[in-house]
């Protein structure tokens, strides 16, 4: 699959030992083992705290579980053995406690994939872009999936400064599918490959509302589409709202991404998240109603 | 000869459309207004817009501001010019100014004696000649800095504002170049453009701005050359 001209045909999407269809929205709830991510710093730093919020997102309705060990911002370097020493056993602790819940591990780094995927990961996320090549090599070596993203080519865990795009989209689309492609040739297997337009990274907040309000062109390459939208600043500079207050922003985006078919959904509040993609999803016409008997008595 | 010169920083959000609903910054759209204003004040044969980009090159004199590159949907004005030189030309627009104009670039690596140099011939192109230079201090001011915090930004800062406060131009031709890329002080070529069209005379300024309200250090002057 490559982007050319016209929309191509979405297929199914495996994660783990799971296969998804076009129609079903997956919801990926996010736990950080970090003490200073921007939303709710610090909240599962503490393992056992962690664990409650993999048992509680689950419980809400999340299908992937995302583990990260370093936040997006730049701040206190975290090197590649803490970031294993955050991630890699608590991995492991998931997979035991969930044999079948599909987990994902928020990283660039090859290593930490693989120290990842020998927990028993099934999904490598990396926001930055293919930042470090070989990450793809790891995906491909364990039959894992991989996210390919668009960041602008920033480095990792750097903010934005002034960048420009004569057309932003064509900048997203040209680079994941491109990072797609490299997947493939590197043995990832096709039906495990996902792509992120990647919001905030590497953008300001008008390239991430043009992202949004376009979305349909990245759908339309035919690779699987993951918005991380939860709480973001393009929500909150939007809105003129602190993190704790963009709950309604990060739904509105939701919503139209939904609607625009994305498919999978990287969020902090499942709940509300699982709600609004499983609305849409029947609006579009891809789920039926829970209950329906108005009007049919 | 350089009659006189302005100095503004040259962040996208100068421009109001990038800010949404919220001005955002409207003092410092003031202060680089008045500036301009003051610039303009005495009638000069020619204005030499200065900004920072890739290379140093002159760039056709109705240039304008790529908005689209910031702002997707929104309209460029053709043909295209490098951020600080748009703003700066959309500064001579908001100020009226009809009059004979031109943009030059300086190259972001360009060493101190190239951009002094690149500056004493701009400032010889006319008998009366205006400086409008785009450039900016640190954008590492601060943990929520675009480029975080690194504290050797204030001291740097600080020295480009002493320097400019008290005339001594020539201060500039010293800052170290490395430490200004490390800082992302874009602006330090086009300083030293400044420093280079002074020629070592000391202008009368008037400090407008200087503050750094998203972690990147904004200095608005006004400078008068002496005889």
């Amino acid at each position: 699959m490559t982007s050319g001209a016209g929309p191509r045909a979405q297929g199914p999407l495996r994660l783990g030992r799971a296969t998804f269809p076009e129609s079903q929205p997956l919801i990926m709830g996010i736990v950080n083992r970090t003490p200073d991510s921007f939303f709710r710093p610090g909240l599962t730093w503490d393992e056992s705290a962690a664990m409650a919020r993999v048992d509680q997102v689950i419980a809400e309705g999340a299908d992937i579980v995302d583990v990260g060990g370093i936040p997006a911002a730049p701040g206190f370097e975290v090197d590649v053995a803490e970031e294993i020493r955050r991630t890699a056993a608590f991995i492991a602790a998931i997979r035991a406690r969930y044999p079948d819940v599909v987990i994902s591990v928020d990283t660039w780094r090859h290593e930490t994939g693989r120290a990842a995927c020998e927990a028993g990961a099934d999904l490598l996320n990396d926001s930055w872009g293919g930042h470090d090549e070989r990450l793809a090599d790891v995906a491909a070596e364990f039959g894992a999936g991989l996210v390919c993203s668009h960041a602008g080519r920033q480095q990792p865990r750097t903010r934005p400064f002034r960048v420009a795009y004569a057309d932003v989209m064509a900048d997203v689309l040209d680079q994941t599918t491109r990072l797609a492609d490299r997947a493939v040739a590197a043995g990832v297997p096709p039906d495990r490959i996902v792509v992120d337009a990647a919001h905030d990274f590497g953008k300001n907040t008008w390239h991430s509302l043009e992202v949004t309000r376009r979305l349909a062109e990245m759908t339309d390459t035919g690779w699987p589409v993951l918005v991380s939208l939860s709480n973001k600043d393009f929500v909150g500079e939007t809105l003129n709202l602190p993190p704790e207050q963009r709950l309604p922003g990060t739904l509105a985006a939701t919503s139209i991404c939904a609607w625009l078919g994305a498919r999978i959904f990287r969020v902090h509040q499942v709940t509300e998240s699982r709600q609004v993609v499983d609305m849409v999803a029947a609006i579009r016409g891809d789920r039926p109603p829970a209950r329906a008997v108005r009007g049919l008595a | 000869m350089i009659t006189s010169a302005a100095l503004c920083p040259a962040p996208p959000l100068l421009a109001r459309e990038l800010t949404g609903s919220d001005p955002v910054a409207p003092e410092l759209r003031q202060a680089c207004l008045d500036a301009t204003a003051a610039l303009l004040a005495d009638g000069p044969d020619v204005v030499t817009v200065v900004g920072v980009a890739a290379i140093s090159r002159a760039w056709p004199a109705h240039g304008g501001l790529d908005l689209a590159a910031y702002g997707p949907g929104l309209v460029s004005a053709e043909p295209l010019v490098p951020l600080p030189l748009g703003l700066g030309a959309r500064l001579l627009d908001q100020a009226g100014y009809s009059g004979r104009r031109e943009l030059q670039s300086v190259g972001e690596h360009e060493p101190a004696a190239a951009c002094a140099a690149l500056g004493a011939r701009l400032a010889g192109t006319a008998l009366r000649v205006a400086l409008l230079v785009m450039a900016d201090g640190s954008a590492r001011r601060g943990l929520k800095a675009p480029g975080y915090l690194d504290e050797r930004s204030f001291s740097f800062d600080a020295t480009v504002e002493e320097a400019v406060r008290a005339g001594d131009l020539a201060a500039l031709l010293a800052l170290d170049p490395v430490l200004a890329a490390e800082l992302m002080a874009t602006g330090r070529a086009g300083w030293q453009v400044l420093a280079g069209a002074m020629n070592g005379r000391r202008p009368a300024t008037e400090i407008r701005y200087c503050d750094d309200p998203f972690g990147v250090a904004y200095l608005v002057a006004s400078l008068r050359a002496g005889g």
